[in-house]
């Protein structure tokens, strides 16, 4: 990527290009090559100059970050099984996320082949749609001059993410550069947003895994599909999916939630992190990578789910709270977890049986809301209802939706409008639309006795972007699906699957 | 200032740092809680502690220092971390002076939430810098006389001044107990607060109060 951005020092800001709020004035000299080994090492712990530094398979020096003990190591057959499949539903998104969202869901709890997970991030997450929704969208906001004020703050960050990760270790170096790119290009994004210091690891983390452009998207998709609110003026969403989080813990641990009140402690003094940077900041990194990879499919349920698990198993029993006298002994407690409670494979398992669900969260933050404005007054900052997961955010796609097929047990007579062919946003369609999958998929089970209500498809409509549409984008090979008329075998992979075309267990999607 | 065996202690002293991102607050806790510092310490979000207990004449004092995001949009949800906080250290950093431009509001951010009596401390960080300095010691610390304010300069990176700064603060929470103690009847002077760190001990452990002031 040939810009121009390189030319006045690694960081440079459109205008002045000074390095305030840096300390590169301790750097040994102006060459940015000589500073770039020794700086970040000008810390106690390497007081000696150039340590050697190991590098784990996730980019952590050795030893940061619960980087020892890589013990979950998928053998490189089913590994390579994933991958196959993954491609597979990659190359084919649409018709898998409308069909057999389930197994995506499965496989997601699973774990994304590292090789794709990057990829499969920008498609769960809608960034994908997103980046071709707004061609050169970035590149405008990243040519742009920033506000002073947010540059600022964002500069002091940029050394301050994941310092041990080798993209991040050097001053000015690519890691750094991007983490500011992105981060200003969302504070001209969305001005009234402005930054909130938990958007950089969540950034960093997504950089790690994509270029900056798409990482751009894939942020934006959190800050306002997953998240909303949670990086605004006033924080008000994540005190509220605090009370949550605390509310639901009576369920899942009597113990511990008794404990919590009795000391009167508040979920801001632990949660506040954990939910504001998904876990990036406190779990092993392999253990962030499998919730970051539910979350991505699922929702914030995930979150609310690891949260629940960690307290449960940090303060859910009479000889665990033994260490947890007071309030400080507690929350040191929580904040230095047992390694055992956040290890990959128990923590996904428990994670991924915990009976939480989406509506619970949606009737505790309604309960929680009214709460607040009985004593507090009304929310200052509006966010919109967040979106619990892929699914829901595809579908809130406004039309037309991104090449759907028509479910293949119907067949349309030729010269039938094919959904999404054509069209603006257009609600009532939509809500038709969502109807129409539904009763297909209950005629195709046989049942007609339940249809879909009007109630809930309407939400599903109804929780998507109020923004218009964009203009249509050029036709991308990508999605270059092919008509209706399908060849054979692939109608019969779709008639096999027709089990997971069931909404009618707790598919947990729709509020 | 001599240390103590972590699980002995008579007191414990709440103590919140507070000022704007990037000043040095996490470092100066680190400093002074673990001997350590690093150039590239995490961004605080949420709430971070450390304690160190120390020898205050024949008292043992825990500190629990307590550290938290310094940019304005969290000033929202500081209010559980003011709790229960006897002493503070606004700490601004003397190479830019814009954070110390905003001290006032810091104060006011703190006299909002804390208890009036709040022993505080207005710390100007990275002394180090010295070829960087952008705001005058005698401005700073005027500023800190008329405003009933301890004042000191710091480096976390080189430890100046950073233990003398706790210890001052803890000696001045600790005269105020003292005073407190001295005034007040025969029945227990020290108060209890229901956010408090305080615990009831067995028979034959030290006991531990915790200062309400």
């Amino acid at each position: 990527m040939a810009k121009s951005r390189g030319e006045n020092g690694p960081r440079a800001p459109a205008a002045g290009g000074s390095l305030s709020g840096t300390r590169e004035n301790l750097a040994p000299g102006p060459d940015a090559a000589a500073a770039d080994e020794l700086s970040s090492l000008g810390s106690d712990s390497e007081a000696n100059g150039f340590a050697e530094r190991r590098i784990d398979k996730f980019g952590f020096i050795v030893g940061s970050q619960g980087a020892e003990g890589a013990l979950e190591e998928v053998p490189l057959e089913v590994l390579r099984q994933r991958e196959s499949k993954w491609l597979d539903m990659l190359n084919n998104w649409d018709k898998w996320m409308a069909k057999k969202h389930k197994k995506i869901r499965l496989r997601c709890q699973k774990g994304i082949p590292p090789s794709l997970r990057g990829r499969a991030w920008q498609y769960l997450s809608g960034g994908k749609v997103k980046l071709q929704q707004n061609p050169g969208k970035f590149d405008e906001l990243d040519m742009s001059p920033g506000d002073p004020k947010w540059l600022d703050v964002i500069e002091r960050d940029l050394h301050r993410q994941f310092p041990f990760h080798e993209m991040f270790v050097s001053r000015g170096g690519h890691g750094q550069q991007d983490l500011f790119r992105v981060l200003k290009a969302y504070t001209l994004y969305r001005p009234e947003e402005g930054y909130c210091q938990a958007q950089a690891p969540i950034a960093a983390v997504l950089l790690m895994h994509m270029p900056a452009e798409q990482a751009f998207w894939c942020l934006v998709q959190i800050c306002e599909k997953y998240l909303p609110g949670y990086y605004s003026e006033k924080l008000e969403a994540i005190q509220l999916d605090g009370e949550i989080l605390f509310s639901l813990l009576q369920k899942v641990s009597p113990v511990a939630h008794k404990h919590l009140s009795q000391q009167k402690i508040d979920p801001l003094l632990y949660m506040t992190e954990w939910f504001m940077c998904a876990f990036a900041r406190t779990l092993p990194w392999s253990s962030v990578l499998r919730v970051w990879d539910m979350f991505f499919c699922e929702g914030v349920k995930i979150i609310f789910r690891v949260g629940l698990v960690l307290l449960k198993h940090a303060l859910g029993s009479p000889e665990k709270l033994k260490a947890c006298q007071g309030q400080y002994e507690t929350i040191e407690q929580l904040r230095s977890l047992s390694p055992k409670i956040m290890q990959e494979a128990f923590l996904v398992q428990e994670v991924v049986e915990l009976p939480v669900t989406e509506r619970q969260i949606e009737r505790e933050h309604l309960i929680q809301l009214r709460r607040w404005q009985e004593t507090r007054g009304e929310l200052q900052c509006h966010s919109p209802p967040r979106l619990h997961g892929a699914k829901a955010i595809l579908e809130a796609e406004p039309c037309p939706w991104p090449t759907l097929q028509p479910s293949p047990s119907i067949r349309l007579p030729p010269d039938a409008p094919l959904p999404g062919s054509k069209g603006k946003v257009k609600p009532p369609k939509q809500i038709q639309k969502a109807q129409k999958e539904q009763q297909k998929q209950a005629k195709a089970r046989g049942q007609l006795d339940e249809p879909p209500t009007l109630s809930q498809a309407k939400a599903v409509a109804a929780a998507g972007d109020a923004r218009p549409p964009q203009d249509m984008p050029p036709k991308d090979p990508d999605h270059q699906d092919s008509a209706p008329q399908d060849s054979a075998p692939q109608d019969s992979a779709h008639h096999r699957s027709r089990e997971s075309l069931t909404s009618q267990e707790s598919e947990d999607t729709y509020l | 200032m001599g240390n103590r065996n972590e699980e002995d202690y008579n007191f414990v002293f709440k103590v919140v740092l507070i000022g704007e991102s990037g000043v040095g607050k996490t470092n100066l806790l680190s400093r002074f809680t673990r001997n350590e510092f690093s150039h590239d310490s995490r961004t605080t979000i949420g709430v971070e502690f450390s304690t160190r207990t120390v020898m205050l004449g024949t008292a043992a004092v825990k500190a629990q220092i307590w550290d938290t995001a310094g940019l304005e949009r969290y000033r929202a949800i500081t209010s559980a971390y003011y709790r229960g906080a006897v002493g503070a250290l606004l700490v601004f950093d003397l190479t830019k002076h814009q954070t110390y431009a905003v001290v006032e509001r810091w104060l006011k951010e703190l006299y909002d939430h804390a208890e009036a009596t709040i022993v505080v401390m207005l710390v100007g960080n990275k002394s180090d810098l010295s070829q960087a300095r952008e705001v005058p010691t005698d401005e700073a610390r005027m500023f800190a006389e008329n405003n009933g304010l301890l004042f000191l300069e710091t480096s976390a990176l080189d430890s100046t001044n950073v233990e003398l700064a706790f210890e001052t603060v803890l000696k001045e929470i600790f005269a105020k107990v003292s005073k407190q103690s001295q005034n007040s009847s025969r029945t227990s002077a020290v108060t209890l607060g229901s956010a408090q760190a305080g615990q009831e001990l067995g028979p034959g452990e030290k006991r531990a109060c915790c200062i309400s002031l």
